[in-house]
C-alpha cells in the first residue's frame, strides 16, 4: 500500500519534472508577463505597451533569428554586435560623403556578407573554432568601426531625414478605445526576418542539411552534404542579419557610434539557447528563439516601469538564463536518481 | 634466480553482457620468464578476458591465484597494485607533455620543497628508466607529440615500471596488440625489449593477429574462439595451419549459405589503377558490374580506407578510378552520391546516422534534391512515402517515419543505411562491415538485400572480417596485405582458412 503510494507520488513527480524540462521555459515566460501585470496593472498588460516591447526587441530579434541559422550547424557567431556598430559607421560615412539612402543600405549590406564571409571562410574551410575566428573578427570589426569613425559618433544633419524617420515611424492600423494602433516599421522588419529565417530552417533543403551537419557533421559529410558551404552560408546570413540590425539600430537613434552595437552580441546567444530549452531535441529553432528574444524584451520593458535599476536589471536578466538552461539540461536521470533514492530501498547485493 | 618463479593461473573466468556469453569458463596460465601468446578471431573473447584482468569489468565468475595465493581484482587500482601492467593498442600518450613527464604520468613527479617539480631529479630517473629497457635513444625531456609510433609505444611500457625502484621486481605484462601500427625495425626494437623483461623472470601476455609474431617471441600459445579457450601449446609444437584450424573452429569450409549466381559476363564497372592515399600504398583491381567482390585483410591492411578513396573521403595522391569508362577526380562524397556510388559505413553511429532526427529525414539525406520542388523546398510528402517503401523494401521494424532513429536497434539502424544507399539507384556500393553488431535476423535480411542488389545489376565492394560472410556471398574476394592488394580470388576456391592463411601471407 505504502510502496504503491509512494510510486504514484514518484510517478506525479516524474510527470512535472518532465513538463518542467520540457516546457520550463514557456511557462517561466507566463509567470513573468502575470508578474508584470499584478505589479504594474494599468500600464503593463496594455496593447500600446506591448506595440512598443515588439519595437524595443526587433534589432535583438533580427540578430538572433539570423545567428539561430549559424546555431544550428553547431557553430556561433560573436562578431554580430561590433559588425552592427560597423554597419552604422558605413553607412554613416557614406551620407557624410553624399551618399544616398540606397547606397548606404547597399554597402551596408555587402559589409556584413562580407564580414560574413570572412567568418565562414575561418570557419569552414580554414578550419579554426568559431569561437577564436569570430572572436578575432569581433576585434577587427571593432576595431574598423572605431579607425573609420575617428572613434566619434555620427549624427546631425548629414543623415538624410528619411533615414532617420524610418527607425521612428509605423504603419497606422486605426483607433481602438481611446488609443491610436500603429505597427512600428522596425517591428515589420524583424516579423519579415522571422518568416524568411522560419521558411529556411523548416521548409527547405538547405535548413533540413544544416541541422543534419548540426545533428552529426561527419554523417553528414558522409552523407553527402557539402558541409563547409554550408557553414559558410550561415556565417554570410549571420553577418546580413547583423548588418540589417545595424541599419535599425542607426535609424532609430540617428546616430551612429561605433560601439553602439556591443550589447548585441551576447543577448542574442543568450535568446537562441533559451530558445533550444523549449526543443524536444534541445535544437536552436527559431519560433524558440523568438519566445527567447520575448523574455528578454519583456524582462526590460517590466523591469523598467517598475523602475528597477539597469543594473539590477542585468543580473535578474542573467540569473534567468542560468535558470532556464540549468532546468532543462539536467537529465532525466539526475532527476529520478533524486526522486527515488529515499523511498525505493536498496536491491540486494548480488554475489560476485 | 632467488626468487622462484611468477606464477599466475586464470580459471573459470565467465562474462555475459545481457545474455551473450563473451567468456565460457576460461582458463589460462602464465608463468614468470614466458611469453604467452593469445590467438582467436574477432569477437572471441580476448578482450574480455583482458578486461577482467585489468579490473575494468566486473566477471559473473572468476578465481584468480597469484604464485599460489587467491587474490581479487576489484578495480584497476587493486590490478596495478598486484603488480599487472596493460599496454593497450590505442596509445594513451600525452602529445603535449615531455617523454619523462609521460613516463610518470601514473606517479607522482619528484618533488623540491614538497611543491615544485624537481626536474632534475625527473629526468634523471626518466633516462634510467629509459636505458634499463635498453631504449636510451630516447631523449627524456623532449616533447611526447614528435615521437614515432613505436617510441611512443616503448615509452608507454617504460611507464608501467617508474613505481618500482629499481624496475627488478618482476611484473605481469599484458599486452594487446602492440605492433598494429609500428613498422618492422620498431617491432625489432619491441620485441629486444620483450625479451629483456622476459629474462628477468617478467609474465608476458602477448595478444596479437600476427601468427609470425609468436613464432618470433612467444613460448607458448593459447587460441580462444566463441569465448572458450580451444587449446594450450608449446609454440614449438604447433604450427600456422593448425592454429589457423583451431581459431576458425573449421577443419573444412562451413558456409552460411550459396555464393551469388556468377555475375553476367558484364561490362567493367569500376576500374582502379595504382591508386594511393596516405593509407593505401597501392590498389589495382577491376569490378564487373553486378558483381559482389569482398575485401579481405587484417585490421590495419588498409581495407577501409580503400573504401575511403573510392567515395572522395581520403584525397587521391595517385593513380585513376574510372566507373564505366569516366574517370572521377576530386571525388567528395557528395559529388559520389550524385554519381550513383552508395557508401554503408563501418561506424554506423558516428559516420552513418544522424541520431536525433527521424527515420525518414535519415534514409533521404543525400537524395533532397530529387525530392525538392524548385530544388528549394523539401517535398515531405514524397520524402514521406519514399522512405516508407524503401523502409518495406529491406524490411525496417519501426514504430514510423517520424521515429528517432536513436531508438532503433543497431540491424534496424544499419537497414536504414542500406535503404539510403538504395535510393540513390547505385551503379557501385561500398560496403564496410555491412552485419557488424547485428542480431541474426538483421542479417539474414542484409544478405539478402546485397544479393538483390547484385542482381539488378549493382556492383558492390564489401568489406568484412567475417570469413564465412564474404565466402558466401561474393563472386570474387580481393585480398589487401599492408595497404597492398595483394590478389583476387574467385571465393568458390577458397575454404576459410586458406581465405585466413592468405590473409597472413601464408598461402
Amino acid at each position: 500500500m505504502t510502496a504503491n503510494a509512494d510510486t504514484a507520488v514518484v510517478r506525479r513527480r516524474l510527470v512535472v519534472t518532465a513538463v518542467l524540462r520540457r516546457y520550463g521555459t514557456l511557462i517561466g515566460f507566463l509567470l513573468i508577463v502575470g508578474f508584470f501585470w499584478t505589479q504594474r496593472p494599468q500600464t503593463f498588460m496594455t496593447i500600446p505597451n506591448w506595440v512598443n516591447i515588439t519595437r524595443q526587441m526587433s534589432i535583438l530579434g533580427v540578430v538572433a533569428f539570423t545567428m539561430t541559422i549559424v546555431m544550428v550547424t553547431g557553430d556561433f557567431d560573436l562578431s554580430v554586435g561590433a559588425m552592427a556598430s560597423l554597419v552604422g559607421i558605413v553607412a554613416g560615412t557614406t551620407f557624410q560623403n553624399g551618399g544616398s539612402i540606397a547606397e548606404a543600405v547597399a554597402l551596408s549590406l555587402l559589409v556584413g556578407a562580407a564580414g560574413g564571409a570572412f567568418n565562414g571562410l575561418l570557419v569552414a574551410t580554414i578550419g579554426i573554432s568559431a569561437f577564436v575566428a569570430t572572436l578575432g573578427a569581433l576585434t577587427v570589426f571593432r576595431g574598423l568601426a572605431l579607425y573609420i569613425s575617428g572613434g566619434v559618433s555620427i549624427y546631425g544633419r548629414v543623415i538624410p531625414s528619411e533615414f532617420s524617420s524610418f527607425g521612428r515611424g509605423a504603419i497606422p492600423l486605426g483607433r481602438i478605445g481611446e488609443t491610436d494602433l500603429a505597427l512600428p516599421n522596425l517591428t515589420i522588419i524583424a516579423f519579415i526576418c522571422l518568416i524568411l529565417v522560419f521558411i529556411i530552417l523548416n521548409y527547405t533543403i538547405v535548413g533540413r542539411r544544416l541541422y543534419a551537419i548540426g545533428g552529426n557533421q561527419e554523417a553528414a559529410r558522409f552523407g553527402g552534404i557539402r558541409i563547409n558551404r554550408l557553414r559558410l552560408l550561415s556565417f554570410v546570413i549571420s553577418g546580413l542579419g547583423a548588418a540589417v540590425a545595424g541599419l535599425m539600430l542607426f535609424s532609430r537613434l540617428s546616430t551612429a557610434h561605433p560601439t553602439q552595437g556591443e550589447g548585441l552580441m551576447l543577448q542574442a546567444i543568450a535568446a537562441v539557447f533559451l530558445g533550444m530549452t523549449l526543443s524536444e531535441e534541445s535544437q536552436p529553432n527559431v519560433i524558440g528563439t523568438l519566445i527567447g528574444v520575448l523574455i528578454l524584451g519583456v524582462l526590460a520593458n517590466g523591469l523598467t516601469q517598475m523602475q528597477i535599476d539597469t543594473y539590477i536589471q542585468q543580473i535578474s536578466t542573467g540569473v534567468i538564463i542560468i535558470l532556464a538552461v540549468t532546468l532543462s539540461s539536467l537529465s532525466q536521470r539526475q532527476f529520478r536518481f533524486r526522486l527515488l533514492r529515499r523511498p525505493r530501498r536498496q536491491p540486494p547485493e548480488v554475489n560476485a | 634466480m632467488p626468487t622462484p618463479a611468477l606464477s599466475f593461473e586464470v580459471r573459470h573466468a565467465e562474462k555475459s553482457y545481457g545474455g551473450v556469453r563473451a567468456l565460457i569458463d576460461a582458463h589460462l596460465d602464465l608463468k614468470g620468464g614466458e611469453v604467452h601468446g593469445l590467438i582467436g578471431e574477432n569477437g572471441a573473447g580476448k578482450s574480455t578476458l583482458i578486461k577482467l584482468l585489468a579490473g575494468l569489468e566486473t566477471p559473473d565468475r572468476l578465481s584468480l591465484r597469484l604464485n599460489g595465493a587467491a587474490i581479487d581484482l576489484p578495480d584497476s587500482a587493486a590490478a596495478y597494485g598486484m603488480g599487472f601492467r596493460f599496454i593497450h593498442q590505442e596509445l594513451s600518450i600525452v602529445p603535449a607533455l615531455s617523454v619523462a613527464e609521460n613516463l610518470f604520468i601514473n606517479n607522482p613527479l619528484p618533488r623540491l620543497a614538497g611543491v615544485f617539480v624537481d626536474w632534475k631529479a625527473l629526468h634523471r630517473r626518466a633516462r634510467e628508466a629509459l636505458q634499463r629497457l635498453g631504449i636510451g635513444h630516447i631523449d627524456p625531456q623532449r616533447r611526447a607529440s614528435g615521437l614515432s609510433a613505436g617510441d611512443a609505444m616503448l615509452v608507454k611500457i617504460a611507464s608501467a615500471f617508474i613505481g618500482e625502484e629499481d624496475g627488478d621486481e618482476p611484473l605481469i605484462m599484458i599486452m594487446d596488440e602492440p605492433t598494429a601500427s609500428l613498422n618492422s625495425a620498431e617491432v625489432a626494437l619491441l620485441f629486444a625489449v620483450i625479451d629483456r623483461l622476459r629474462s628477468r623472470g617478467y609474465a608476458l601476455l602477448y595478444v596479437t593477429h600476427r601468427l609470425d609474431e609468436l613464432y618470433r617471441i612467444a613460448q607458448r600459445v593459447t587460441v580462444m574462439r566463441d569465448g572458450r579457450v580451444i587449446s594450450t601449446h608449446a609454440i614449438a609444437e604447433t604450427n600456422s595451419s593448425e592454429l589457423i584450424r583451431q581459431m576458425t573452429g573449421r577443419a573444412v569450409a562451413g558456409r552460411s549459405g550459396e555464393p551469388g549466381p556468377a555475375p553476367r559476363a558484364g561490362q567493367a564497372r569500376l576500374n582502379v589503377r595504382s591508386l594511393q592515399t596516405d593509407a593505401v600504398a597501392q590498389a589495382n583491381f577491376e569490378l564487373r558490374a553486378g558483381e559482389i567482390m569482398g575485401i579481405a585483410g587484417l585490421v590495419g591492411s588498409g581495407r577501409s580506407e580503400l573504401l575511403y578513396a573510392l567515395f572522395g573521403i581520403d584525397p587521391l595522391l595517385g593513380g585513376a578510378i574510372e566507373l564505366d569508362g569516366q574517370g572521377l577526380t576530386a571525388l567528395s562524397p557528395a559529388q559520389a552520391w550524385e554519381l550513383g556510388i552508395a557508401y554503408v559505413p563501418e561506424e554506423r553511429r558516428s559516420q552513418g546516422l544522424v541520431l536525433g532526427d527521424r527515420v525518414s529525414q535519415n534514409i533521404t539525406m543525400p537524395h533532397l534534391d530529387r525530392l525538392s520542388v524548385l530544388r528549394c523546398f523539401v517535398n515531405d510528402s514524397k520524402a514521406k512515402a519514399l522512405s516508407g517503401q524503401l523502409g518495406a523494401s529491406v524490411a525496417l521494424k519501426i514504430a514510423g517515419l517520424s521515429q528517432r532513429v536513436r531508438q532503433l536497434s543497431g540491424g534496424n539502424q544499419q537497414k536504414i543505411l542500406f535503404a539510403r544507399a538504395i535510393l540513390a539507384q547505385p551503379r557501385l556500393i561500398l560496403l564496410d562491415e555491412p552485419t557488424r553488431g547485428v542480431d541474426v535476423g538483421a542479417k539474414f535480411d542484409i544478405y539478402r538485400l546485397i544479393r538483390e542488389l547484385a542482381g539488378q545489376g549493382a556492383s558492390i565492394l564489401m568489406v568484412s572480417s567475417e570469413m564465412d560472410e564474404l565466402l558466401a556471398l561474393c563472386n570474387r574476394i580481393l585480398i589487401m596485405r599492408n595497404g597492398r592488394t595483394a590478389e583476387v580470388v574467385p571465393a568458390a576456391e577458397l575454404s576459410e582458412n586458406q581465405l585466413l592463411e592468405r590473409c597472413y601471407d601464408l598461402g
